[in-house]
C-alpha cells in the first residue's frame, strides 16, 4: 500500500517540482531522478504482485471521496474555463455536464454505498504498472533530449518571426509526470468514482499535452481530443451512477462478480463503460484524436500511444472481459450479449480499416497512429471475444505494443530532429545517415509484425482464440488487416534499410537521454519477446484461466523453443554481418544497373543516368502509397459510420434489455 | 518430435532441391513444348546454379548476400517445420519472414528497378497473406488444431471440408510460383519492364541462392497442394501426388496462356477470391459441423 501511495503522490511531488525549478539543469535533475524513482517503485510493487491472485487494500476515507471530487471538479472548471476563452460552447455544456454528473454521485450515490476494497493489485494492473513506471518513465528522459532540440528549433522559427511555441519546458515535463500518476490510479483503483477522477485527469492532462505548441492546429486538435473523451468520461460517469444507485456496487470487482450472476442488470452500465474505453482507446469513429494528437512534441505520442491514455481504455475492457463473450451464458436460454457483440465488430472494423488506411500515409507519426489504433482494434477484439485464450492474446498484444510502439516512436522523434521531416520518404537511406538509430528503428518495425517478434506471436494466439469461438467473420477481416500490416510496414523498413554513397553521419549530435531512452526500449522489447514463454506460463496464463474458465491455447514449447532459435538468428546474424561488412556503405567500384549509363548523384544531390539518346536523365523514387484505391477521408468515414452503426444497434437492445428486465423483474 | 517427423524434415532439407532442381528443369522443357521449341536440358537450372556459383563476388551492397542467405535459411526451415508435421501457422510465418528479408535485401541497393521489384513484392504477399491464413484456418477448423501431421491421421481430407479453401489456394499459388499473370515483381522468364525487378542488382553466388531458394519453395508450396489430400489411407499420398502433377501442370499451362495483368487486377482478384473462398467455405463448414450457430 505504501509503494500504491508513493506510486500515486510522488510522481505529483515532482511534477510541482518541475513547475518551480528556476532552470533547466534542476528540472531536467528532477526529471532524471523521478523517472528513475518512478521506474524503481514499479518494479519493486510489480514483482511482489506479478503471480498469483489478487490483493486488496480497503484505504477508503471519505477525505480522499472529498479530495477526488474537489480534484474532479476543478478539472471540469478548467475545461470550462478554457472552452469558454476559447468559444467553444459544445465543450463547455459538455464539462457542465460532467460536473453536475460528477456531484450528483458524489453527493446521491457514493456516500450510501459501501466500499470496502478501494485498491487492489493483481497481475494484470502488475504489468500495467510495469508498462507505465518503466516505459512512461523512459519516455520522460527521452524528452529531456527531445525538448532541447524541440525548442532551439522553435526559438529558431521565432527568431525568423515565424509562428513558434514559447518555452514551457517546466509544465511540459509536470504535465508529463502528473500523467503517469493518473495513469496509476486508473489501474490500481478498484473504486470506480476514483478511477473516474484519474480517468478526467488523463483526458486533461492530454488536452494540454496536445495543445503544448499553442498554434491554431494544436489547439483545435487539443478541443477535438476533450470533446471525445468527454463524452466517454460522461458515459463512465452514467455508469458509475447507475451502479451505484441501482446496483448498490461501486468497486470495478464486484461489479463484475454481479455481472457474472445477473447480466441483464449489468447491461446498461457495460454499455456505457464500454463506450468510454472506446473513446479513450481511440476506436472508430472516435480514431480522430489520436490522429490529431500528433501534433504534439513526439515524447507526447509516445506516452499517450505506449504506455498511457488509450492503454487505460484497453485495460478497463480487459477488466471488463469476463462480462463479455458473445453469448450470455449464465441464463438458462442462451442470449447473445449486444455490448461484447458490437464491442468485438467495432474493434475488429477499426483494425482492418486502419491497416488498410495505414498504406497510404507516408507522414511516419501517421503510420504509427494508424497501426496504434489499428492494434487496439485487436485488442478490443480480444476483450470482446472474452475467452480464456482471448484475454491471453490481448494482454501479449498489450505488452508487447507498448514496448514496440514506444521505440517506434522515440525513434521517429529523433530522427525528425536530424533528418529534418517525419516524412518516410526522407528517411530514404537513414542505414547510412543514423547507422545506430536506423537498426534500432528497424528492430522496432520489425517487432510490430514479423515472426519471431511477440505481436505476432499475439496474433497467432488470437487467431486461434477466434477459430475456437467460431468468429469467422471477424478471423476473415483479421486475415486481411495482417496482409496490409506487411505492406506498409515493409515498405518502411526498406526505405531504411536501403544504403547510399557518400553521406554524412547526422547521429553524432543526437543528445544522451535520448540514447539512455532509445536503448532501454530496445532492451525492453527483446526482453518480453525472449522471455514470453516464461512470462506466459507463470503470470498470463494463471491470471486468463482465473478471469475465466478455459484451456489456454498458446504456441506449444516446441513452437516456442523454434521461435526462440529464429530470434537469436534474426538478432545477431545482421548484427554480425554489419560489424564485418559495412553493411550501411555501398561497394565503391560499381553502380547499379540504370538501362543507360548511371551517373550516380549530381552537384543538387539529385540521381542522374545517360539516356539512350545521349542526354542525362534525373530521376528520383518514391514508395508507392495507392491513395487513389486506398482513400484516407474515404475509408476513414465508411469505417466511422459501420462502427457507429453497430454501437447504436449495441446500445438500444442493452438498453431495452435493461429496461424490460427492471420492469418485469425476470431475467432474459 | 518423433521419428517420422525428424525424417521428414530430413527428407525435405535434402532431397527437397533435388527435386525442387527437376521440377524447374521439366516446367522449363513443357514451357518450351507449349511454345514449339525443344527446350533445355532437364538439368539445366542445375548447370546455371553452378554457373552462377563460380562467378567472383561483384556485389553493390555487400549485406544483400547475407540477407539471401537468411532468407534461404528461413525458406528450408519453414519447409522442414511443414513436411515434419509442424504447425501449419508456424510455417507460414517463417516463410512471410524468408520472403521479407528477400525483399529488404531488394531493397537495399538504390536501384530504381530492385525497389520497384521489391515494392511489387510486398503487394504480392499482401495479396496472397490473406488466403494462406485461411489455410491454416481451414486446418484448424477440420483437425482442432495448426499442426499437418493430423492431416495424415484424419478420416476425411482436407479438400472434402474445405473445397473452396483449395481453389483458393491454387489462385494464389500462381503469385507464389511466380507465375503469369501475376509476375509482376520478378518474371521468371525473360526481361520485364522493370528488368529483373527485385534481383536486378544480384549477381553470382547471391543469385545462386536466390535460384536455390526457389527450387525449395516450389517443393514447399506444391507440398501445401498435396497436404488438402492426404488422409489416413496410405493410398491418399498417391492421389496427393497426383493432385499435385495437375495442379502444377494447370499452373504451367495458365503461365503460358496468360498476359501479366496490372497490379490493382492482382490485388482485387487475389482478395476477392479469398474473401469468397472463406467467407463461403467456413459459413458452410459451421452450418453443417454444429447446426447453424451464429457466426460474427
Amino acid at each position: 500500500m505504501g509503494i500504491i501511495g508513493f506510486l500515486i503522490v510522488f510522481p505529483l511531488v515532482a511534477a510541482i517540482l518541475c513547475l518551480v525549478s528556476p532552470n533547466r539543469r534542476l528540472r531536467e535533475v528532477v526529471v532524471y531522478v523521478s523517472a528513475t524513482a518512478i521506474a524503481v517503485a514499479s518494479i519493486v510493487l510489480a514483482s511482489g504482485h506479478l503471480v498469483g491472485g489478487s490483493t486488496y487494500f480497503t484505504g477508503h476515507t471519505h477525505v480522499i471521496d472529498w479530495i477526488f471530487l474537489v480534484v474532479d471538479l476543478a478539472l471540469c472548471a478548467y475545461i470550462m474555463w478554457r472552452s469558454l476563452s476559447a468559444g467553444r460552447k459544445g465543450i463547455f455544456a459538455l464539462a457542465c455536464i460532467q460536473a453536475l454528473l460528477v456531484c450528483v454521485l458524489e453527493f446521491g450515490v457514493s456516500g450510501s454505498v459501501n466500499v470496502s476494497r478501494a485498491v487492489y493489485i493483481d497481475s494484470l494492473s502488475s504489468i500495467m504498472v510495469l508498462i507505465i513506471g518503466v516505459i512512461g518513465s523512459g519516455i520522460c528522459v527521452y524528452a529531456i533530449g527531445y525538448m532541447r532540440d524541440f525548442q532551439k528549433h522553435q526559438a529558431e522559427l521565432a527568431a525568423e518571426g515565424k509562428e513558434a511555441a514559447p518555452d514551457r519546458q517546466n509544465l511540459f515535463f509536470a504535465v508529463m509526470l502528473a500523467f503517469l500518476s493518473a495513469m496509476f490510479g486508473i489501474v490500481l483503483f478498484n473504486d470506480m468514482a476514483w478511477m473516474l477522477t484519474m480517468w478526467e485527469a488523463t483526458t486533461v492532462c492530454s488536452f494540454f499535452l496536445i495543445g503544448y505548441t499553442q498554434t491554431a492546429e494544436a489547439t483545435n486538435n487539443a478541443f477535438r481530443q476533450i470533446w471525445m473523451n468527454l463524452l466517454g468520461g460522461i458515459g463512465f460517469t452514467l455508469a458509475v451512477i447507475y451502479s451505484g444507485s441501482t446496483l448498490n456496487v461501486i468497486e470495478l470487482d464486484r461489479f463484475v462478480n454481479y455481472g457474472l450472476i445477473s447480466p441483464s442488470f449489468t447491461m446498461l452500465p457495460l454499455a456505457l463503460l464500454a463506450f468510454a474505453a472506446l473513446t479513450k482507446a481511440a476506436q472508430m469513429p472516435f480514431h480522430t484524436w489520436l490522429l490529431g494528437a500528433m501534433v504534439a512534441p513526439t515524447p507526447t505520442s509516445a506516452l499517450l500511444h505506449s504506455s498511457t491514455m488509450v492503454k487505460a481504455g484497453v485495460f478497463l475492457l480487459i477488466r471488463l472481459s469476463p462480462l463479455m463473450g458473445p453469448f450470455i451464458t449464465a441464463s438458462a436460454n442462451a442470449s447473445i450479449n449486444p455490448v461484447a457483440v458490437s464491442t468485438m465488430l467495432v474493434g475488429c472494423i477499426t483494425f482492418l480499416v486502419c491497416s488498410i488506411i495505414a498504406i497510404s500515409q507516408s507522414n511516419a507519426k501517421r503510420i504509427l497512429a494508424y497501426s496504434t489504433i489499428a492494434n487496439l482494434g485487436l485488442i478490443v477484439t480480444c476483450a470482446g471475444v472474452g475467452t480464456a485464450e482471448a484475454i491471453w492474446a490481448a494482454i501479449f498484444l498489450l505488452i508487447f505494443h507498448a514496448a514496440a510502439k514506444s521505440l517506434l516512436f522515440l525513434c521517429v522523434g529523433t530522427a525528425e530532429h536530424h533528418v529534418g521531416s517525419r516524412d518516410v520518404e526522407r528517411f530514404d537511406t537513414l542505414v547510412s545517415r543514423m547507422p545506430k538509430l536506423a537498426s534500432l528503428m528497424a528492430l522496432g518495425i520489425c517487432g510490430m509484425y514479423v515472426a519471431p517478434f511477440g505481436m505476432l506471436i499475439s496474433k497467432w494466439a488470437a487467431l486461434g482464440a477466434f477459430a475456437d469461438s467460431g468468429m469467422m467473420l471477424i478471423i476473415i477481416m483479421l486475415g486481411f488487416g495482417s496482409a496490409a500490416t506487411f505492406f506498409f510496414w515493409t515498405k518502411w523498413l526498406g526505405k531504411i534499410l536501403c544504403s547510399a554513397r557518400n553521406v554524412d553521419n547526422v547521429e553524432t549530435t543526437v543528445f544522451v537521454p535520448e540514447w539512455i531512452a532509445l536503448v532501454v526500449m530496445a532492451a525492453i522489447m527483446v526482453l518480453s519477446c525472449v522471455l514470453l514463454p516464461f512470462i506466459s506460463s507463470s503470470i498470463v496464463s494463471p491470471y486468463a484461466s482465473r478471469l475465466m474458465s478455459g484451456n489456454i491455447w498458446a504456441p506449444t514449447p516446441d513452437d516456442l523453443i523454434i521461435m526462440a532459435i529464429m530470434a537469436i538468428i534474426v538478432l545477431t546474424v545482421p548484427l554480425a554481418v554489419a560489424l564485418r561488412t559495412r553493411a550501411n556503405s555501398l561497394n565503391d567500384q560499381r553502380q547499379w544497373y540504370m538501362n543507360g549509363v548511371g551517373l550516380g548523384t549530381n552537384q543538387d544531390g539529385v540521381e542522374t543516368f545517360r539516356g539512350s539518346l545521349g542526354g542525362e536523365v534525373l530521376y528520383e523514387q518514391r514508395n508507392w502509397y495507392m491513395e487513389d484505391l486506398f482513400n484516407e477521408a474515404k475509408l476513414s468515414r465508411i469505417g466511422g459510420i459501420i462502427c457507429i452503426l453497430v454501437a447504436l444497434v449495441s446500445i438500444a437492445c442493452a438498453f431495452g434489455m435493461s429496461y424490460i428486465s427492471y420492469f418485469v423483474g425476470s431475467v432474459i | 518430435m518423433n521419428v517420422w517427423s525428424i525424417i521428414g524434415a530430413l527428407a525435405f532439407v535434402i532431397i527437397g532441391p533435388i527435386l525442387g532442381c527437376v521440377i524447374q528443369g521439366a516446367d522449363r522443357i513443357i514451357t518450351a513444348r507449349m511454345q514449339g521449341r525443344k527446350g533445355p536440358n532437364i538439368l539445366q537450372p542445375y548447370y546455371d546454379v553452378r554457373k552462377l556459383l563460380e562467378k567472383d563476388p561483384r556485389s553493390l551492397n555487400p549485406a544483400q548476400t547475407a540477407l539471401i542467405a537468411l532468407s534461404l535459411l528461413f525458406a528450408i526451415v519453414a519447409g522442414a517445420v511443414f513436411f515434419a508435421g509442424g504447425s501449419f501457422l508456424l510455417v507460414v510465418f517463417t516463410i512471410t519472414l524468408a520472403s521479407l528479408l528477400f525483399i529488404i535485401a531488394g531493397y537495399m541497393t538504390p536501384s530504381p528497378y530492385a525497389q520497384i521489384g521489391a515494392q511489387r513484392e510486398a503487394l504480392q504477399v499482401m495479396c496472397y497473406e490473406p488466403m494462406v491464413l485461411f489455410v491454416a484456418v481451414g486446418i484448424y477448423l477440420a483437425t482442432g488444431g495448426f499442426d499437418t501431421s493430423s492431416l495424415l491421421s484424419a478420416r476425411l481430407p482436407l479438400i472434402g471440408t474445405e473445397p473452396l479453401i483449395f481453389c483458393g489456394l491454387v489462385f494464389i499459388l500462381t503469385i507464389k510460383l511466380r507465375k503469369s499473370p501475376f509476375d509482376i515483381a520478378q518474371s521468371h522468364h525473360a526481361h520485364q519492364e522493370i528488368v529483373r525487378g527485385t534481383i536486378t542488382e544480384m549477381s553470382g553466388g547471391t543469385l545462386a541462392l536466390v535460384e536455390i531458394m526457389h527450387w525449395y519453395e516450389t517443393v514447399l508450396f506444391l507440398g501445401w497442394v498435396g497436404m488438402f489430400c492426404v488422409n489416413s489411407s496410405p493410398l491418399s499420398i498417391l492421389v496427393a501426388l497426383l493432385v499435385v502433377a495437375l495442379v502444377w501442370f494447370a499452373e504451367i499451362w495458365v503461365d503460358n496462356n496468360f498476359a501479366r495483368v496490372k497490379w490493382q487486377v492482382m490485388l482485387k482478384s487475389s482478395w476477392g477470391v479469398a474473401l469468397v473462398a472463406s467467407v463461403v467455405n467456413f459459413s458452410l463448414f459451421y452450418f453443417l459441423s454444429s447446426g447453424g450457430i451464429i457466426i460474427f
